[in-house]
């Protein structure tokens, strides 16, 4: 072999805390290393050019690069030395910028361990084999879990694409919480008079299966080709008969059921169609709320419906599905703001949330968008705001800031104002964060045109008082203790991922943050991209945001997907397990563990055997570290090419 | 009727539906047992024929049944050894239903090594004439010399820490099993080797495992050693260890053993039981065990039907609390 060794300077980055040269001259008295040459910068044009010279002047067989990161460079140097004629896995590279240079200061140190991450990749790079991947088929078809307006996006991008999509929302309707939005910021705009049409064009698009009151039961295979399970919840009402009339909902007589999509700030009947906008307009009874349902006599709906469409023995149903990409869109949810015993921990009707409060303030809402407390009906002259509840609190475990919050907060105190004249808004903020086109001015517009006085502090405690409701807090730019007699106090939540976010990121195989949101493959150069591929994300389920960026991530994992599935066969990795017949005993260990089941049982001449299938292998190593005699490996990170690091690291 | 003769009569009984029964017989001095493998009713006369009886039967007999998979065969089994059986089953790596486990209220097994140093100066195992026992001890006769050991003092020490010493499964069982001694393994003897300094301990298991003379009898000896001919230790590809007489390369297969048996090993002892050199390549193994039992919940070869935590693949897992932020 004849090897060749890069050293990267990345301009300062390296050079300033690592001897180049000196490591230069230690790789050249490495094991079949006969070129070695510093960089400046290695990813430059003019890098790679000299490293694809050194391949074609001096025959290299193999080359390292001792640089940054591979996460980042690294398909970028398979690239160049692929170009240069070598086959791409013929190439190691050393981590001596995030692994040295960056985290130490001492420069003699960091030389010799730099010399050591490279003597390493040299050891390794004698090892390597020439991999060759395979062609695998896939689906041109995409799955959008969550029918939010970032999956509304994706979806609708998607089939604009040509590609078929099959969007699978929890709820009995799309639109997740912009659909209970009354009017948004910054233009005030109704919301679901923006939303509204989309929401149509999904219904209404020939190229998307709409599945909502469903969810995603299993997800197996992998880039393009997923089998996906999709449980279809008992809706009790034939989907396909019903039209939306909405009879039943009249003459139900079960009038007290919580009503999800008025977050509860009114009630509703057991069988129920959510809103009047609801995309697909299909009425779907509550089974706990239902007299027949829950063991009682009843049987109205089915009586009241023309179309002969309830069906009260109704089961779950399991549909599959084939697709080669995922978009997963499932937004979020507010934190369980009760949490707060000094906001009364949910026992004051009068302190609510800023989605119920959008609510109430919705002409669709449960008081026709006449704002009324929910205790007596009475309508608010003193409305007080507290922002941050459940954000940048590290006391509840929400360091974060949820984003949107001050933003819609200033939002809600203008609609006060235009709903009220006579109203007064006080919001009690930590600080204004209002980056973005226009926001400024907007919560200077509520401060200023529509007099809602901010004050700078956090709210210690809320009591009742008489059919009032005294909010105590301090005003930190004047130094004073503040007591407020309100009528109503609108706490801004904030958000956490979905409630059921880390199990879906489990059958997606997915990472997920400590508090659920979904990992980004990157967070500057893959924001929609996960590190299963095949599998994207858009909207707030990777982290917090308003609309305009959600409907942002929608496009953009929409253009992923497409540019994914744009040809129809996708290259198979090749660095995938494989057993070696001669060694497997057949104990099944690595059957076991492998959690993409990518490992059968084959009977060869009598005697169990465990076989790799290739196509499902995602090469995570779970089997190789398992395996006890070392019979099953994985290619590019056999136990050898691990040992030979070890050794070369031991030995220094 | 004497608990042997019982186990004789299960063993008859058992012999016309199995390819053979395994079992304790004479071995090759007074002290010394083997294995038996019966096959007709003439073979059974051997069963436990010897001086010490069911204390002699030192051998874990399930080290046999891998192998013998696809026959179904009988096997009697003190309680250390049924919970080999119970791993192996719950590992797969046998079937149930091809072994017939003969059980009996075990009270305890001899340790050799423990029986030898006891001997006067000099004087081996070897050269043991007679032996017999006698109540609560142990009578040996060296030519004329005669000496009388407490059977106390000379049992295996698993059996102190025993906590199934009936058959945690078993097809019949010979008189009637006691009830489980209230007992806490506190790994005592772990104590010492972890008081020393981290340098001390390496300085420990150098000198020791220097005496290491690679006959691997310590992973031949193990039930669940299933590898056999494709251990790690003599394989070129994967590289694990190299063949050089080095007194790492020795502990590295320790290390090795004790991290393929992690969650799975029983603790019956018979890796230190076979070692020729004395080493106590135990304690590897049941710090990995203490372990296990702390993170997991797991005591291997209790139940057959459990998963061993480390083969199996779960995102969370139940004991370990990675995510906890409420
Ligand atoms: C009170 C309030 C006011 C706001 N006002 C504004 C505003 O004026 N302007 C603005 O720009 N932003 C505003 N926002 C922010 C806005 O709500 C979000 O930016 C936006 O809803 C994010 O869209 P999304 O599609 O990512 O998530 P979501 O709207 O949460 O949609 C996610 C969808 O996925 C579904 N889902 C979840 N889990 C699953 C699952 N496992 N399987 C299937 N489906 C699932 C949900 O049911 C939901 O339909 C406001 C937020 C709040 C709390
Ligand atoms: S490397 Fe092994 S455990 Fe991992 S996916 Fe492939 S076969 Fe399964
Ligand atoms: S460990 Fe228990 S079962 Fe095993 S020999 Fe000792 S007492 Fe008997
Ligand atoms: S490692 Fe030793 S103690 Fe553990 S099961 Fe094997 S032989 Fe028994
Ligand atoms: S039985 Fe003892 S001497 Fe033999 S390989 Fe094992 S530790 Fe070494």
């Amino acid at each position: 072999m004849k090897i060749g060794v890069f050293i990267c300077h990345c301009g300062s980055n390296i050079a300033a805390t690592v001897d180049v040269l000196k490591v230069v001259e230690s790789a050249k008295s490495m094991p079949e290393v006969v070129y070695a040459v510093n960089s400046m910068y290695t990813c430059s044009e003019p890098g790679q050019q000299a490293i694809e010279e050194a391949i074609k002047e001096r025959g290299l067989t193999g080359v390292v690069v001792a640089s940054c990161t591979p996460r980042m460079h690294e398909p970028t140097f398979r690239r160049t030395v692929e170009r240069a004629g070598l086959n791409r896995y013929m190439f190691e590279m050393a981590n001596i910028r995030e692994h040295v240079s960056w985290v130490g200061k001492d420069k003699a140190a960091n030389t010799a361990k730099a010399v050591d991450l490279v003597r390493m990749a040299v050891e390794k790079l004698r090892l390597d084999k020439v991999l060759i991947p395979k062609f695998i088929p896939a689906t041109r078809k995409v799955l959008v879990i969550g029918g939010g307006v970032a999956g509304i996006q994706a979806a609708l991008d998607c089939a604009e694409g040509g590609m078929d999509v099959v969007m699978v929302e929890s709820e009995p309707s799309i639109g997740g919480k912009m659909s209970k939005l009354d009017k948004t910021f910054p233009t005030v705009d109704c919301s679901s008079c923006v939303l509204g049409p989309r929401m149509v064009d999904v219904a209404q698009n020939e190229r998307i299966e709409l599945h909502a009151y469903s969810e995603i039961a299993s997800i197996s295979g992998y880039v393009g080709n997923f089998d996906v399970t999709i449980r279809k919840k008992a809706t009790y009402v034939d989907w396909d008969k019903c039209t939306g009339c909405g009879l039943c909902t009249e003459k139900c007589p079960s009038k007290k059921s919580y009503d999800r999509f008025n977050e509860g700030m009114g009630e509703t009947t057991a069988i129920n169609i959510p809103f009047p906008q609801a995309i697909p307009k299909k009425a779907t009874i509550t089974a706990a709320s239902c007299r027949l349902l829950s063991g009682g006599k009843c049987g109205v709906c089915a009586k009241i419906c023309t179309s002969q469409a309830v069906d009260y023995t109704q089961k779950d149903r399991e549909i599959t599905v084939k697709v080669g990409a995922v978009v997963a869109a499932t937004g979020y949810d507010l934190m369980d703001w009760t949490v707060y015993g000094e906001y009364g921990a949910g026992r004051y009707p009068d302190v609510i949330t800023s989605l119920q409060y959008e609510r109430l303030l919705s002409a669709s809402g449960p008081t026709g968008g006449h704002i009324r407390r929910p205790s007596d009906g009475r309508e608010p002259k003193e409305v007080v705001f507290i922002q941050c509840v459940g954000s940048r609190d590290p006391s509840v475990g929400r360091p974060y800031c949820s984003g949107f919050c001050c933003m819609y907060t200033a939002k809600q105190a203008i609609l006060t104002k235009d709903h009220i004249p006579d109203s007064r808004s006080y919001v009690f903020y930590m600080d204004i964060r209002s980056p973005g086109k226009g926001y400024d001015e907007f919560t200077r517009r509520a401060q200023e045109e529509y007099k809602a006085q901010y004050i700078r502090g956090r709210v210690s405690t809320v009591y009742p008082k008489g059919d009032k409701l005294v909010v105590k807090g301090v005003d930190t730019l004047v130094g004073e203790q503040v007591e407020l007699e309100a009528d109503l106090v609108v706490l801004a939540v904030g958000g956490e991922a979905s409630q059921n976010a880390p199990k879906l990121a489990e059958k997606l195989r997915i990472s997920y943050d400590g508090y659920g949101f979904f990992m980004e493959g990157h967070p500057k150069l893959k924001p929609v991209e996960t590190n299963t591929a095949g599998v994207y994300l858009a909207g707030s389920c990777q982290g917090l945001k308003d609309i305009p960026s959600s409907v942002a991530q929608g496009s953009a994992a929409a253009a992923k997907v497409l540019g994914l599935l744009s040809k129809d066969k996708l290259e198979s990795d090749p660095q995938t397990a494989g057993v070696d017949v001669k060694r497997c005993v057949g104990c099944r260990k690595c059957i076991n563990v492998c959690p993409f089941g990518a490992i059968r049982e084959v009977d060869m001449r009598g005697q169990i055997k465990a076989e790799v299938i290739e196509a499902v292998c995602q090469g995570c190593g779970l089997c190789t570290a398992t395996c006890p005699q070392g019979a099953v490996q994985l290619s590019h990170f056999t136990d050898n090419q691990v040992l030979a690091e070890v050794e070369a690291l031991c030995q220094s | 009727m004497a608990i042997h003769e019982q186990l004789k009569k299960i063993i008859l009984d058992t012999l016309p539906g199995v390819e053979c029964v395994i079992g304790w017989g004479p071995g090759q001095d007074a002290l010394h047992g083997s294995p038996v493998f019966m096959r007709k009713p003439e073979d059974v006369d051997s069963f436990m024929d010897t001086p010490l009886g069911a204390f002699g039967a030192v051998n874990n007999l399930a080290l046999f049944l891998p192998e013998l998979s696809g026959k179904k065969v009988g096997v009697v089994v003190k309680g250390c050894d049924s919970r080999s059986i119970v791993q192996l089953v719950a590992e797969k790596l046998i079937k149930r239903e091809e072994v017939v486990i003969i059980g009996f209220p075990c009270e305890g097994a001899a340790d050799l090594t423990k029986i030898e140093k006891a001997l006067p100066e000099g004087r081996e195992a070897g050269e043991v004439t007679g032996a017999a026992i006698v109540g609560e001890t142990l009578k040996l006769s060296l030519g004329s010399e005669e000496i009388s050991l407490g059977l106390a003092d000379i049992k295996a020490d698993k059996c102190t820490r025993c906590k199934t010493p009936g058959a945690v499964i078993s097809d019949a069982f010979a008189g009637i099993a006691g009830k489980a001694p209230e007992v806490r393994d506190e790994y005592a003897d772990l104590a010492a080797l972890e008081a020393m300094s981290l340098d001390e301990r390496f300085k420990f298991w150098e000198r020791e495992m220097s005496r290491c003379i690679r006959c691997y009898a310590c992973r031949n000896a193990c039930p669940l050693c299933v590898c056999r001919d494709h251990c790690v230790a003599g394989s070129r590809s994967p590289h694990w260890i190299t063949q050089t007489d080095s007194t790492r390369d020795k502990l590295m297969f320790q290390i090795i053993h004790a991290t393929h048996l992690a969650g799975r090993c029983t603790g019956c002892g018979e890796c230190q039981r076979a070692c020729p050199a004395g080493i106590p390549v135990l304690l590897l193994k049941r710090t990995f065990n203490r372990g296990v039992a702390e993170i997991f919940g797991y005591d291997a070869g209790m139940d057959t039907e459990a998963t061993p935590p480390l083969l199996t693949f779960q995102v969370e897992e139940a004991h370990i609390k990675e995510r906890e932020w409420q």
